[in-house]
């Protein structure tokens, strides 16, 4: 079953002479429980796909559909909750809000959500140990190394049980054990949950974990593959 | 709410010499606030009460044309119903009966224009306490002959105690009033002005002197404070003779109207710049603060965060910084305040010169007005809580992925 559907998806920047078509006409479609990489060289297009994928950036023209809803015909403040109920976000620079714990990190999105107390502290306290770091709820994202700051990116994207999470270049700032671990975990979390996985990435280890690799160039897709993982 | 005041409460301390440096401003534009309005109204009333307590009174009641012609045919008699009215007026503290008028000064070497002011001393003396500003010689009493004159006057006319003073002038009527008078005692007035045409000579004797027998040209009351003068007039009005009117202050100076009202425009004109500079200083830091935030502020709705909540926690932070600032400052002027205020700044040297020559008394008072707080307080919130604005404006306009990329 398709989750997302894309179609003719263009992103024109107007710079002050030249317009630069970043995304140039991309169809596609993902499937629930997928885990695909979308790979490329350097300004290919593949953020700024992923960003208009999530709901970030407005495309030039084309559709992105999310459970057959057509996301850029929302209002602005209807997207907002949209991401907030749909999508999960992990970034290159993990991005945890850097005056909340751990555990409040992954409980904020739930109280957006206003999930009840209790449910939002035993969901966060089995997040947090299933991406292995519950004895570190209370701790402050400056106390944590980099590989803990992702993993608690990671369970801050799950927490509210989104359709997919968007990962743009999450192993970007790891080191080489923080990367392998932190993809173990993801791999796990999509198995366990059947959530979908899309990664911007060049990291050659996150295109040898996935199941799908798109391939961007120029602003358009040159390859999609399968895999049998 | 708990978790907004939360997150509010632990982002001012992420950065805590910013979030000092913020609350610092404020404080410094408070307290430097504080310190200009308690002086400038610490000195503007005691202006005002010197010259109320000297001169004027709160409020006279004067025949209605005295305060036009200042002539001595313009006076009147207080009867029986105006004494009832005084007295039964709980605002009204003291009242005293004077006649205002001029007359030439002469001494053996030297003649002088002078105001006379007939009073009864014991009733002056309760009032604007007279007599501490005798200097030389002694102070008059009811049905004394002598007179009492102004230092500079004094000195003016060559004259000192115990010499004669020859007074003309034109009394009731037409006329001719003249008079020789023994100088009892010399005032050394705080206020140059008066000091340098002022004669005081007791009530019966002056009203001998201008051929008043019986009458007055102002009736003087005190109420606590200037707030309460207009409502004294208004209950006074309407029982008054028609013959008479009834004045304030103000309306009897509006020379010292005017010269305060000029001191409080070009107090708010050195506020406003004080206030302008804070200002900029604090909305530099507010730029720098929001910079800083843009990528933390980006990922916030990115995941979901409405703006109208991102708007909240930042108005929460704004007003926890403003709050900090402003109470500071208050604490921090109250003790300089409350020090001067006790001890007031006696100036000396050119400057007391120089405020001499102005006619203002050289000392330099604090007020302490609960306004004086009050409002440089609340001023100071207000200004920074519209610079605060421009945080609101950031958010509305900032674009989630640009940010992200900040």
């Amino acid at each position: 079953m398709n989750v997302i559907e894309i179609k003719d998806l263009v992103k024109i920047y107007n710079s002050s002479e030249v317009k630069v078509k970043a995304v140039n006409g991309i169809t596609v479609d993902f499937e629930e429980g997928e885990f695909t990489a979308v790979v490329g060289p350097s300004g290919s297009g593949k953020t700024t796909f992923l960003n208009m994928l999530g709901g970030l950036d407005r495309p030039t023209s084309g559709e992105v559909k999310i459970g057959g809803i057509n996301i850029w015909e929302l209002s602005s403040k209807k997207l907002i909750d949209f991401r907030m109920n749909n999508i999960g976000f992990v970034f290159q620079a993990y991005n945890l809000i850097p005056v909340l714990t751990a555990g409040e990190n992954v409980e904020f999105i739930m109280h957006l959500q206003g999930k009840p107390k209790k449910e939002r502290e035993l969901r966060t306290r089995e997040l947090l140990e299933s991406v292995g770091i519950g004895d570190r709820i209370k701790s402050r994202p400056a106390k944590l190394s980099g590989g803990q700051q992702q993993r608690v990116a990671v369970a801050r994207a799950l927490a509210s049980k989104p359709e997919f999470i968007l990962a743009d270049e999450p192993t970007a700032n790891l080191d080489s054990k923080a990367t392998t671990e932190l993809l173990e975990l993801m791999a796990e979390m999509n198995r366990k949950y059947n959530t979908t996985f899309i990664f911007a990435t060049h990291d050659q280890r996150v295109m040898d974990k996935a199941k799908r690799i798109i391939t961007i160039e120029d602003g358009k897709i040159i390859k999609d593959e399968e895999f049998d993982q | 709410m708990k978790d907004y005041l939360k997150i509010a409460w632990r982002n001012l301390w992420r950065n805590s010499r910013r979030t000092l440096i913020t609350a610092a401003s404020i404080l410094f534009g408070v307290f430097f606030a504080v310190a200009m309005s308690s002086l400038q109204l610490g000195t503007l009333e005691n202006m005002i009460d010197n010259m109320v307590r000297f001169y004027s009174g709160y409020v006279q009641i004067q025949e209605k044309d005295f305060l036009d012609t200042h002539s001595v045919n313009n006076s009147f008699s207080v009867d029986d119903h105006l004494k009832t009215l005084i007295a039964s007026d709980e605002n009204i503290i003291q009242s005293t009966q004077r006649i205002e008028t001029f007359a030439l000064a002469g001494s053996e070497s030297n003649s002088f224009p002078s105001m006379i002011l007939g009073i009864i001393p014991e009733k002056e003396e309760a009032i604007s306490g007279l007599s501490k500003w005798l200097g030389e010689g002694e102070f008059i009493s009811s049905g004394s002959k002598d007179i009492l004159v102004g230092k500079v006057l004094a000195d003016n006319l060559g004259v000192s105690v115990s010499d004669s003073l020859v007074l003309i002038g034109q009394g009731y009527h037409g006329i001719s009033a003249t008079g020789i008078y023994r100088v009892a005692g010399l005032l050394d007035f705080p206020l140059p002005d008066l000091s340098k045409q002022v004669i005081y000579m007791d009530l019966a004797n002056c009203q001998e002197f201008m051929g008043l027998q019986g009458k007055i040209t102002s009736l003087v009351l005190m109420v606590h404070s200037p707030e309460e003068v207009t409502a004294a007039m208004e209950r006074l009005k309407p029982a008054l003779n028609p013959d008479l009117s009834i004045y304030s202050w103000d309306e009897i100076q509006p020379e010292l109207k005017n010269l305060i009202e000029g001191k409080v425009a070009s107090g708010k004109i050195v506020k406003g710049l004080l206030f302008m500079v804070i200002g900029f200083g604090v909305w530099a830091t507010i730029i720098m603060l929001m910079h800083e935030r843009r990528r933390e502020l980006g990922v916030m709705i990115a995941i979901g965060t409405q703006k109208f909540r991102i708007l909240i926690l930042i108005l929460i932070e704004s007003f926890f910084i403003g709050l900090i600032g402003v109470i500071s400052g208050v604490a921090a002027s109250f003790p300089l305040v409350w020090y001067f205020y006790r001890n007031p700044i006696y100036v000396t040297g050119k400057m007391e010169e120089t405020y001499r020559t102005m006619g203002f008394e050289p000392v330099l008072k604090f007020s302490m007005a609960p306004d004086i707080f009050f409002s440089p307080a609340v001023t100071v919130f207000v200004i920074f809580a519209l610079i605060s604005l421009y945080q609101f404006y950031y958010v509305l306009k900032l674009k989630t992925v640009e940010a992200l990329r900040a």
